[in-house]
């Protein structure tokens, strides 16, 4: 058996472990705006991107809008999967496919939706000027707001689907006693199907916060020039600074960051509730 | 007025119906069984006392008052699920005590109350176990306690003993009822072992698709059948379709003419139903009857029996060695008897039809 598996494996770390080492190899490089890249083996680029405040506050920006849009994706997926994992027969077939409907589309596609919905020529601009209510559009689009919707529309499936596969595994009988015994039901809901949704919050928000954090066509396409988040900024070095040692740098201070809280989150989640 | 009153209970899902009607009165400290093969109503009749199912007709009165419309949370009753329904992250303690904390009672009553009630089902010093850490005996007790714990108007039990080995079962099924009768809890039980049900419940209420077919004692039920279905029911029985040809003499729809036990009256449908102890059987090389099968059961015997084409079931103590019954093999002619009296006049089973929508 180990034999017929080895090769497939094999190949499998081959394709996901070399490029990461070989970009941690370029992140130690040098640049130079004539050579390009130069052989090095120096910190310098991760000093730059911790130091300078511009980078700073890309990362601030997009720890705010990947911790915002997860918790929202929880708090609007929660009930959805609830709903989801209680429904009966062929409805429930027919609702989970409109759940993964979404993900049918790309990333690209569906930010070009929001943005014929929220432009200054989109859809509600539109209906809110033909009726009179306002007298120039509203400046829905190219904000953090407009980021956080887009991002949340694209991560929302991964959270019901998620959260409804552990809800189901819930026993209904367990609310049924709780509600037996006096229990009203945002009580049942706290202290008997919370509990023991547990590993799926954990599961789905790991999940959808590392979606976040790779945010990146919601983020150009919403958010605008002025907007920047990481995985933009690590592009823009790659391909239009040329900036390979910088870019690689930044990858992996995303890399570094969003594992050492996903790990430290789940753990802390896992301490506290036994899941 | 007794302590939990049915009355006119229906439940119907679009024109399906679960619950055509139920009618029932059970006295304080009264245990009742609702028993029936699945898909009678029983267990839809027990969760609308609950408040699980909301009734189509008909109300539900606990102690008097109407909680027809009642949620669950606001009924005084305390279940015990078939699956035990135990709360998985909450340790024995906590699980039972969940509903002394919804009543808002103090932490000082609350942890007497668990050890009381842990120490009446024997599950002192468990307290502190996880659900998943206990046998299958052990956490059936955990739901007892849970349910007992808040001292619960009317006591439900759905299929309690059913998760349970059968060795075990029996001892369970004695140690509730000794409970209940201390405690003198109003108590529905829903069962389709009719076993559990006559062992345990003062009055049994036999339910088939959606209708009560009769309510009373085991005596009742087993002596008395109001009809063919709690005849088969409730123990085994001979049911025999034909009519009563003149008083006294019963013809089966193969044409044997049997003696039973209605002294007057003559014709129309009707079914013959004689429980297989009341049927005796000896070696006849003239006999009318002939042996089919005989199956050897330790104390009983039974005797698989044909009489001029009708089939025939009779259990008789096991013979002696010596006894000539002992040698009967199948294909032997047999003389077939019983008293008239024994053989009881059941009006014929209704066509099956839908109840109408």
């Amino acid at each position: 058996m180990a034999a017929l598996v080895l090769p497939a494996s094999l190949l499998v770390l081959l394709l996901l472990v070399a490029p990461m080492l070989l970009l941690f190899r370029i992140s130690l490089n040098e640049f130079s705006p004539t050579q390009m890249m130069v052989e090095a083996t120096s910190a310098a680029n991760y000093l730059r991107a911790v130091q300078d405040p511009y980078y700073r506050q890309v990362l601030l920006t997009t720890l705010a809008v990947a911790t915002g849009s997860t918790l929202l994706a929880l708090g609007l997926g929660f009930p959805t999967a609830y709903w989801l994992a209680r429904m009966q027969g062929r409805w429930k077939s027919l609702a989970t496919i409109t759940v993964l409907f979404p993900l049918l589309v790309g990333n690209v596609v569906r930010a070009a939706g929001w943005l014929a919905l929220l432009g200054n020529g989109g859809a509600i601009n539109a209906t809110l000027l033909g009726l009179g209510l306002i007298a120039a559009p509203l400046p829905l689009l190219y904000n953090t707001g407009a980021v956080v919707a887009g991002i949340v529309a694209v991560v929302l499936p991964y959270m019901v689907l998620t959260l409804s596969a552990v809800i189901e595994g819930i026993p209904r009988q367990t609310e049924e006693a709780a509600a037996n015994l006096g229990a009203r039901p945002m009580t049942v809901f706290r202290r008997v199907v919370l509990p023991q949704a547990l590993p799926g919050v954990a599961a789905g928000s790991v999940l959808v916060f590392v979606l976040c954090m790779n945010t990146y066509a919601s983020a150009v396409l919403l958010g605008g020039p002025q907007f920047k988040m990481m995985a933009p900024a690590v592009y823009d070095q790659f391909v239009r600074g040329n900036n390979w040692p910088f870019g690689a740098a930044l990858a992996f201070i995303l890399l570094g960051i969003t594992l050492v809280l996903t790990v430290a989150g789940s753990a802390a989640l896992g301490r506290r509730y036994r899941c | 007025m007794g302590s939990l009153v049915l009355d006119a209970l229906g439940k119907r899902y679009g024109s399906s119906v679960a619950v055509e009607r139920v009618d029932l009165d059970v006295r304080q400290g009264e245990m009742v069984a609702l028993l029936g093969p699945s898909g009678c109503g029983k267990t839809t009749t027990l969760r609308m006392v609950a408040g699980f199912v909301e009734p189509t007709a008909g109300r539900v009165l606990i102690g008097g008052g109407d909680v027809t419309r009642a949620p669950p949370h606001a009924r005084d009753t305390g279940m015990v699920f078939q699956s035990y329904a135990l709360f998985p992250h909450m340790s024995v303690g906590a699980n039972v005590a969940f509903g002394l904390e919804m009543r808002r009672i103090g932490r000082a009553e609350r942890e007497q109350r668990v050890r009381e009630v842990l120490r009446l089902v024997r599950l002192e010093g468990l307290e502190d176990r996880l659900p998943r850490q206990l046998s299958g005996g052990q956490q059936q007790r955990v739901a007892l306690a849970r349910a007992l714990v808040v001292n619960p108007a009317v006591f439900l039990l759905d299929e309690p003993l059913s998760n349970l080995d059968a060795k075990l079962r029996g001892e369970v099924r004695m140690e509730i009822r000794a409970l209940q009768q201390r405690l003198g809890l109003t108590t529905l039980i829903v069962t389709h072992d009719q076993e559990e049900a006559l062992t345990m419940a003062d009055r049994l209420v036999v339910m088939e698709r959606g209708r009560v077919r009769q309510v009373g004692s085991a005596e009742d039920l087993y002596e008395r059948p109001a009809d063919p279905f709690v005849a088969g029911f409730v123990g085994r029985c001979n049911l025999l379709d034909g009519r009563l040809e003149t008083p006294g003499r019963f013809r089966t729809a193969s044409g044997a003419l049997l003696p039973c036990g209605a002294p007057e009256g003559a014709g129309g449908d009707a079914v013959l139903a004689l429980r297989p102890e009341h049927v005796r059987v000896a070696p006849a090389a003239d006999g009318p009857g002939r042996l089919v099968a005989v199956t050897y059961l330790g104390p009983q015997t039974e005797y698989h029996l044909d009489l001029a084409g009708t089939r025939l079931l009779a259990v008789q103590p096991t013979p002696g060695a010596a006894d000539p019954m002992r040698r009967l093999s199948p294909g032997d002619a047999v003389s077939i008897s019983w008293d008239a009296a024994a053989a009881r006049l059941l009006p014929a089973a209704q066509p099956d039809k839908e109840p109408d929508a």
